[in-house]
């Protein structure tokens, strides 16, 4: 990906479900290659939806969305899933497939991409050693403790390699010793080039880290340079 | 190796003993991934089952088809091989003249291959299931029947024949059992259209069966749809995974279903062959190799219509619900 070029971008953009009332309104956000975003917002204020439409979950109703170059409100369904491979997604309920193993969960993105097994083996199972889990390759999700959910989801996001990395209140379902080590991961990525944006509740991790924020407030968006708008 | 990363090994390392060793791959140990969608949400043993009740209903109706065609054609066969002269009179000399007429104008015709003659008490025989025995002979004057086996070129065109024995012989008339040979056909035809019907009968009812149950396994996989759509999965790509699961199930039921009607068919076949449930009921039929082969076309059908079924009504699905 090209240094500073655009890859997120939203103008005059909405959305609504069936004709109710906007959830997000006139969303106007540029996010360029390589940068960092810290999301904040209270609960409810749409983050989760505003990163749903970042990872075409839903399609704005109104307005422009332009994902990586492509008009993401107009393009096909069948243009959709590409553009979804570009980007890695941490949940905060993690959203692993149970029935596989952590190996499996891993390489689903390299699955769906139609790589060969034989090529991705030794990425996913190094990465999983990355993550600390080289032991637990082959342990399904509910035998997991919780921060080893969060590193398996982790992996998932990252084995393919993203441009865009979003994190949903990824420090949520952890302790605050694996939280600082999460976010710390983060920076680490983005300094390899990926672009983030994490969505948290956690200010005091905001404000220790400095990145810039975006805040969401009733569906609304409005951007600070840094942690100190992050109230 | 970076300090985040140590951080992160360092985080439960030491609380996990249990290592689980990573996939393996070698000439004699093939990795077996799991399917992406769990046996459970696609119907699992109730649609094998149903799928396998399917089947062998298919074959059943694919074999009377095949049955039908092939006692019909050994029928016809017979029908089509022989020519019957019919000879009347007022008095026995009268048919014994005709006869002997009718014999010198075979005997002078190109093509006529065999000609047999049947005794009067054979002809009686004939009649003794409506008029009992030793009755037709004593009440009537029973007419002669010749039968006679003929080349095809002068079966093509027994006009010229029939004259000459009509001018030979007044009594004498030819049946060349073309009325029967048309009333067999068109009870044959009759017959294989009803299989063919309760054969696509069974089929609906099983793509049926395959688009209520894809539909039941989207809707119970929802949240692994929803995550194989997250990491990039097209909508072709999870409608395969579909399919491949529902032709497994199919392919499960197929065979099962085969292999019980084989065994009903292998049954029927000894029972007709052995007598013991009359000639008249069940036909006499060779339950070989080539019907076996065309009877594996019943449950291919089943096997693949279903999985493209379910591949279809995903697809579909998926258009609407995601």
């Amino acid at each position: 990906m090209e240094k500073d070029s655009v890859i997120v971008d939203f103008e005059g953009a909405g959305l609504s479900y069936d004709g109710a009332p906007e959830t997000l309104s006139d969303i106007r956000m540029q996010l360029r290659a390589g940068e960092f975003r810290f999301l904040c917002g209270p609960s409810g204020a749409g983050k989760t939806t505003l990163l749903k439409m970042i990872y075409l979950a839903h399609r704005p109703t109104r307005g422009r969305f332009f994902l990586f170059g492509e008009n993401a409100v107009e393009a096909p369904r069948d243009a959709l899933p590409p553009l979804r491979r570009r980007i890695g997604v941490v949940f905060q309920e993690f959203r692993l497939l149970d029935h596989l193993t952590a190996f499996e969960n891993v390489a689903l993105p390299m699955k769906v991409a139609g790589v060969n097994q034989n090529q991705y083996r030794e990425d996913v199972s190094e990465l999983l050693n990355w993550v600390g889990l080289g032991h637990r390759m082959q342990a399904k999700p509910p035998t997991l403790s919780g921060g080893e959910k969060q590193r398996v989801a982790l992996a998932r996001a990252l084995v393919s390699k993203p441009d865009l990395i979003l994190a949903d209140e990824p420090t949520g379902n952890v302790d605050p010793a694996m939280s600082e080590r999460i976010m710390k991961l983060f920076i680490e990525l983005n300094k390899l080039g990926a672009a983030v944006i994490v969505a948290t509740h956690d200010l005091h991790l905001v404000q220790r880290l400095g990145k810039p924020v975006l805040r969401i407030s009733d569906g609304r968006l409005s951007h600070s340079a840094g942690p100190g708008g992050a109230a | 190796m970076t300090e985040a990363q140590t951080d992160l090994n360092n985080a439960d390392a030491a609380s996990k003993t249990d290592a689980e060793a990573a996939p393996k791959r070698g000439l004699f140990r093939r990795e077996r991934s799991a399917p992406l969608l769990p046996e459970a949400g696609a119907g699992g043993a109730p649609l094998t089952a149903v799928i396998a009740v399917m089947s062998f209903l298919a074959v059943l109706a694919m074999a009377a088809a095949l049955i039908i065609n092939q006692s019909t054609a050994a029928w016809a066969a017979d029908l089509r091989a022989e020519i019957t002269i019919q000879v009347k009179g007022a008095t026995a000399a009268e048919i014994a003249e005709g006869v002997a007429a009718a014999r010198r104008v075979l005997e002078d015709t190109d093509g006529v291959l065999q000609i047999t003659e049947r005794s009067a008490d054979e002809t009686a025989a004939l009649l003794e299931p409506w008029l009992g025995r030793g009755n037709a002979q004593a009440f009537l004057n029973i007419p002669a029947i010749i039968e006679i086996k003929t080349e095809p070129a002068l079966r093509a065109d027994l006009d010229l024949l029939r004259n000459r024995l009509a001018a030979a012989a007044p009594g004498a008339s030819l049946d060349d059992h073309t009325g029967w040979h048309d009333r067999l056909a068109g009870a044959a035809r009759s017959g294989q259209t009803l299989a063919f019907a309760v054969f696509l009968l069974v089929l609906g009812a099983a793509c049926a069966v395959s688009m209520f149950a894809a539909r039941a396994g989207l809707a119970a996989n929802r949240e692994i749809v929803a995550v194989l759509h997250l990491v990039g999965a097209a909508d072709a790509f999870i409608a395969a995974e579909v399919q491949r699961r529902f032709f497994i199930l199919g392919l499960r039921g197929a065979v099962t279903g085969l292999i019980a009607a084989l065994g009903v068919l292998g049954l029927a076949a000894l029972t007709a062959r052995s007598g013991l449930a009359g000639e008249a009921f069940l036909p006499q039929f060779a339950f070989g190799g080539p019907i076996a082969l065309l009877l594996l076309v019943a449950p291919i059908t089943i096997c693949l219509a279903t999985a493209l079924t379910a591949r279809l009504t995903v697809l579909r699905a998926l258009r609407e619900q995601y």
